[in-house]
């Protein structure tokens, strides 16, 4: 009796003529490349992980990242906040995108997806300030590029698969940041010339491009965790 | 299409705000405790088991709340939840085989005299 029930809700759902999942084609293939795209950052992170296990010296995040624009002391970690602080808003200018395209309100889409972009386009800004604050800094003592790391005394054991980790992984993430804000820029003009009000799918498209927003701060979460914290 | 009414619209709203509230404390409690931790023990230095295990259980909150709130999961059907999220089960596998593998080449390289090569 009950297999029976369970039967006609499966035929419901999956009797064809209709999304099983209750979205649209484009928003779960979205979601089926954001999860490769999660198991390349899984295959990147863990890499790291296991090279900095096989080290016997590591370098420490607290030495490494703590500059600051302007001021010419030690903050450990007080630039990535920032960083990391400005990469959340972005995504929460484009989540409140969102919720005004399903009240179909052009002007409210426009205006977030505006703010979004700046946010964007301010993380990206930070972290070329760090790459070349630590490129630059790599002949000085206090820095590291792919050929060189030095942070000072006390640092000599710090390996370079380190430095290469960290702009390898950051350099990927920072460009799945430019490529996002390069949708959202594309999404935003569609939103001002009204093509997404035309379609009538309540800015459907600008669910897409948050979805693939939100998962390149998914990612810095992880990336943050990684070289910064653990 | 049917449009957010005004109810739905605030409670969205209020929501995400929610949400953005609990990521931006998290990140900062973390961050005063790495600080904490440094000048307590030494740069890199004292038992980081429990502060490690306190970093990871954040970060997976904060994805929490980023992929449940903002990417809408919470809100989506059962079987797109499974068909999303599922498939990360392996990355428990993923993680947890390869730390354990770095571990032992560093054994190795101890032993046969290799470290620093």
């Amino acid at each position: 009796m009950a297999s029976e029930e369970t039967l006609e809700l499966n035929k419901k759902d999956w009797g064809g003529g209709k999304s099983p999942f209750n979205v649209s084609y484009g928003k779960l293939m979205m979601w089926y490349f954001l999860l490769s795209d999660a198991f390349t950052f899984s295959a990147l992170l863990i890499s790291y992980g296991t090279l900095r296990m096989s080290n016997p010296a590591w370098a420490d995040p607290n030495k490494v990242f703590n500059a600051f624009p302007l001021y010419s002391g030690e903050l450990p970690l007080g630039f990535v906040s920032v960083m990391t602080f400005i990469l959340i808003l972005s995504s929460v200018f484009v989540v409140l995108a969102v919720i005004e395209g399903h009240r179909d309100n052009k002007a409210g889409v426009a205006k977030w997806m505006f703010a979004g972009i700046i946010g964007g386009i301010m993380f990206l800004g930070c972290q070329a300030w760090e790459w070349n604050h630590l490129i630059e800094g790599a002949s000085h003592g206090h820095g590291m590029s792919i050929n060189h790391i030095d942070f000072g005394p006390g640092t000599e054991n710090y390996p370079l698969s380190f430095a290469h980790l960290f702009f390898l992984i950051t350099g990927f993430h920072g460009f799945h940041v430019f490529s996002g804000i390069v949708f959202n820029i594309w999404a935003f003009v569609k939103t001002v010339d009204g093509t997404f009000e035309r379609r009538k799918n309540n800015y459907e498209m600008i669910e897409k491009v948050g979805l693939y927003w939100h998962f390149v701060d998914l990612v810095w979460v992880f990336v943050f965790l990684a070289f910064y914290l653990l | 299409m049917a449009l957010l009414d005004d109810a739905t619209y605030k409670s969205q709203k209020r929501a995400v705000i929610l949400a953005t509230v609990w990521l931006t404390v998290i990140t900062i409690v973390e961050v005063l405790i790495a600080v904490w931790y440094m000048n307590k023990y030494g740069d890199g230095e004292g038992p980081r088991i429990l502060l490690n295990g306190f970093f990871v259980l954040a970060s997976l909150l904060k994805a929490y709340f980023i992929v449940g709130e903002f990417m809408h999961v919470k809100y989506e059907k059962r079987a797109l939840m499974i068909t999303i999220l599922g498939p990360t089960i392996f990355l428990l596998w993923f993680v947890i085989a390869f730390l354990w593998e770095g571990t032992a080449w560093l054994n190795m390289r101890e032993v046969w005299g290799l470290v620093g090569m």
